[in-house]
């Protein structure tokens, strides 16, 4: 028994008393408690990693902000879901999302702040993707990082997809049908993916059935499985920095440390970021239309979410068999996104790295008008 | 109901006009707590052993303060004005007619404010510390002026209490029920307000001590307010008309409404603003040196975000007024709604701007929907008519004005049957339907009781059609 403690106080002395003293004052506070459960739990190398790990200080470090904020909104994402996953009924669709409606206490206000949020997580996550093109954080050794990246946004819009059609209300039934359609249409995999997603020729419960076990089982395992890829390659690589920042002598170039000066100037824009969650959910509530009637009239003007308009408005400039162009239009352009990292190498840009920005400008520019065209026609 | 209507797409005039106000009562709040902030700051730099550095500080403040107050809060200020004299002319003008010598103060108190303020700025390299002290304290007296003026104007809109149209009362409508409480949320949010401000223009310090102790100067601003004003909301809440209690305490969107009250999403909205200020304040003076221009932005976000929350909510309780049981949002004069004469008669008659449209035709349908609805609704935006009337039937829709006001949160229609009819019409024309005026009429619509939602003939809404309480941005 001595022996055993004697090993215990060993242990306690593998803390740095110097390293302790530079904790937040909320770790202080632990004081004996916290230092008997790092000694049992040494953890200290992931505490003293976090310690270490700088942040670039430059005028575009806001940009980097962007990966937390959608990490943040997936987390709301994960726990709202979990809440509305108690009452919500695959066989009762629209009765059970009724039931969260109109009975569940603050049913309603975890349904809007899940649809939400996955708006603002797109949203935060499209802006992640351009910083980080813009500022060409593709390029090597995180190519990974890039790619990885690139899933997690196709995922997560799928997220999207999936989860609109689980309230089987008039819109979201409707909408889903659009866009099993025009999945139908593409070559190849196209009608093979769209009937498996289906469960047969038609939108029924029966597709309810898969939506349900990809959006609260087959995409949240990818999804996590992907962020512990992307946030460990970060880690591994460390940031990466603008050709401005990289191309200053060591002297002049200022870092933050992560932990916890970088951490807590993430704090008030986190509160921002929840604010605002909390606002849109509050003035503008999400609401359940009719049970869907399959055999009923579509609703009006009916449009899928903002992240599919740019891709719909695309499709249709392209009217009858030109639609195949379109479609290949559409393949082509996530599928240079994940080459290029392979094509702009040259650190600082040459000709090649100035393309890629013009073609990124483009990129942008043509995203942004489609989804304001596609809204508004 | 007598003047051209301001047409605004998408947005509709009551959405520029809420725009345009969030963003100004940010600014006007900053520009009078800013005030006192300038007095306190410029009492505790002679207490300080680098005072002279502290002072230059303010500067730097007070460089911000005056762009930020008068460039971004006259325009603002003048574009609430160009709004909503557009929007509601006839609400305007009873504010101005009856309020003629408050608007007068606030006009000199506004011009005082911006002398003192200049002769402050311009006087900081020049003037003793004591004299600019004193023309710091003179600015925030006038400013707070004006803010107690305004204030009476403003709350008179949603509790203008013993004030009638009859007796005119102007101290009734001025110091109304809700005034206290609204001038005591108001002066403790512009200290809040003052503080958020000192926080963006200190997040610019080098000197990491230097910053530490402005910060811990900003933090004693923000902190008493953000715990503070949800509870003086509270004070605030039970001065409101019952009528506005219950649309605040009704359901929310959608065909099944549900259980989310708009009372309910108001106080969540306002503890989530309040608790996220008090946090956000608590890591900033635990952490001065994170203080960043990105972190100070967001903290003035969540504030502009608690600010919106509590203007929507009040507009929404004001529902179907603009003047509170005086003036519907329609323009209709709630005493020429009680003579049924004036009610149902032909409307474009008693409209003064009407474009001499043929009665009975889609564009005299257009012309009731440009002076009845427009105020608040869109054709196919922001609180869309399309989306609101998208499973009504050609004979739904006539009945459903004629009881539409019973619902709480609409206005009564103004109108015949014609006028009706033609409405209907215009609507369902919105969604690419063609009927005629006049085939709306009750006479031919005789047959067609039963075909629609309204199996009854009554004209009550189906649930979802509009709900109390409701707000969708579609």
């Amino acid at each position: 028994m001595q022996a055993r403690e004697g090993e215990m106080a060993d242990h306690m002395h593998t803390v740095p008393e110097e390293a302790l003293k530079e904790l937040p004052p909320a770790h202080k506070a632990l004081g004996k408690l916290g230092r008997a459960l790092l000694a049992r739990f040494p953890v200290w190398p992931i505490v003293d990693f976090l310690r270490n790990k700088k942040v670039p200080e430059h005028r575009h470090a806001a940009w980097y902000m962007m990966g937390g904020l959608a990490l943040f909104f997936f987390a709301i994402q994960v726990f709202t879901g979990i809440l509305l996953m108690v009452y919500y009924r695959p066989a009762e669709p629209w009765q059970s999302v009724q039931r969260i409606v109109m009975e569940v206490p603050y049913g309603n206000l975890m349904r809007s702040i899940h649809h939400w949020s996955a708006n603002l997580m797109i949203l935060t996550l499209f802006l992640h993707m351009f910083s980080a093109y813009f500022m060409k954080a593709y390029r090597a050794p995180r190519e990974g990082t890039w790619l990885v990246g690139l899933a997690l946004l196709g995922l997560c819009m799928a997220f999207g997809f999936s989860g609109y059609l689980l309230p089987w209300d008039d819109l979201s039934f409707f909408a889903t049908n659009v866009g099993l359609t025009e999945m139908e249409k593409a070559p190849g995999l196209g009608p093979w993916l769209a009937s498996l997603l289906r469960g047969g020729p038609a939108v029924t419960t029966d597709t309810i059935g898969r939506f349900y076990v990809l959006h609260v089982v087959v995409l949240p395992l990818a999804v996590l499985g992907l962020i512990g890829m992307h946030l460990l390659f970060v880690q591994i690589q460390g940031m990466s920095e603008p050709d401005s920042f990289a191309a200053l002598p060591a002297c002049q170039k200022k870092h933050k440390k992560f932990f916890f000066d970088y951490f807590a100037s993430e704090i008030p824009v986190w509160l921002a970021a929840f604010a605002l969650l909390v606002a849109l959910s509050a003035i503008w509530p999400r609401a359940l239309e009719a049970e869907a009637d399959p055999f009923g009239a579509a609703p009006l003007g009916i449009k899928p979410e903002w992240y599919f308009l740019a891709q719909y408005q695309a499709l249709k400039l392209f009217p009858g068999k030109l639609e195949y162009a379109g479609m290949a239009l559409m393949g082509i352009v996530p599928l240079l996104c994940a080459l290029v990292p392979f094509f702009d190498r040259a650190v600082p840009s040459d000709r090649r790295g100035t393309w890629i920005e013009r073609a990124g400008v483009a990129l942008l520019v043509g995203f942004v008008v489609l989804t304001v065209w596609g809204w508004i026609s | 109901m007598n003047y051209p209507i301001w047409d605004v797409g998408g947005l509709g005039a009551g959405l520029v006009v809420a725009i345009i106000a969030i963003i100004h009562v940010l600014i006007s709040h900053v520009a009078v707590g800013g005030g006192a902030f300038l007095v306190v700051a410029e009492i505790w730099s002679r207490r300080q052993p680098d005072g002279q550095r502290v002072r230059d500080w303010l500067h730097t403040f007070a460089t911000f303060f005056l762009v930020y107050t008068t460039v971004l809060g006259a325009t603002t200020g003048v574009g609430i004005w160009f709004s909503v004299q557009l929007a509601s002319a006839e609400a305007i003008s009873l504010l101005i007619h009856q309020f003629v010598f408050a608007w007068a103060i606030e006009w000199v108190f506004f011009l005082s404010e911006l002398t003192v303020l200049y002769l402050y700025y311009y006087g900081f390299k020049r003037n003793t510390p004591r004299m600019q002290t004193f023309l710091a304290g003179a600015y925030f007296v006038i400013a707070w002026g004006s803010l107690v003026v305004i204030n009476g104007i403003l709350t008179f809109m949603l509790t203008p209490g013993a004030w009638t149209i009859e007796n005119k009362d102007i101290a009734a409508g001025f110091f109304n029920p809700g005034y206290f409480p609204a001038l005591l949320i108001r002066t403790v949010t512009m200290f809040l307000l003052a503080g958020l401000a000192g926080f963006l223009v200190a997040s610019r310090i080098r000197d990491e001590e230097f910053k530490g102790r402005i910060i811990q100067f900003c933090v004693k601003w923000v902190i008493p307010g953000a715990i503070l004003v949800p509870g003086l909301g509270y004070w605030y809440f039970t001065t409101l008309p019952a009528s506005t209690v219950t649309i605040l305490a009704g359901g929310t969107v959608g065909v099944v409404g549900g259980t989310l009250s708009a009372l309910t999403r108001m106080a969540i909205l306002a503890g989530v603003a309040g608790t996220s200020l008090v946090l956000g304040t608590l890591v900033f003076a635990a952490y001065p040196k994170t203080v960043n221009t990105i972190a100070a932005i967001s903290m003035l976000l969540v504030a502009q975000l608690g600010i919106m929350g509590a203007e929507f909510f009040r507009e929404m309780g004001r529902k179907p007024y603009v003047i509170h049981g005086v003036l519907y949002s329609n323009g209709l004069w709630v005493k020429d709604a009680k003579d049924p004469a004036r009610l149902n008669g032909p409307y474009l008659e008693k409209a003064k701007w009407h474009g001499g449209v043929a009665s009975g035709t889609l564009a005299h349908g257009e012309q009731v929907f440009r002076l009845q609805c427009a105020s608040c609704h869109t054709r196919d935006g922001y609180r869309s008519v399309v989306y609101r009337t998208r499973n009504w039937t050609a004979g739904f829709g006539s009945r459903w004005l004629g009881t539409m006001h019973d619902m709480g949160v609409m206005p009564p229609f103004q109108g015949d049957a014609l006028d009706k009819a033609a409405l209907v019409a215009y609507v369902l024309s919105l969604r690419g339907e063609t009927v005629d005026p006049r085939d709306l009429l009750p006479d031919r619509q005789a047959t067609a009781q039963g075909d629609d939602l309204d199996p009854d003939g009554s004209g009550q809404a189906l649930p979802g059609l509009e709900v109390a309480g409701a707000e969708v941005g579609r």
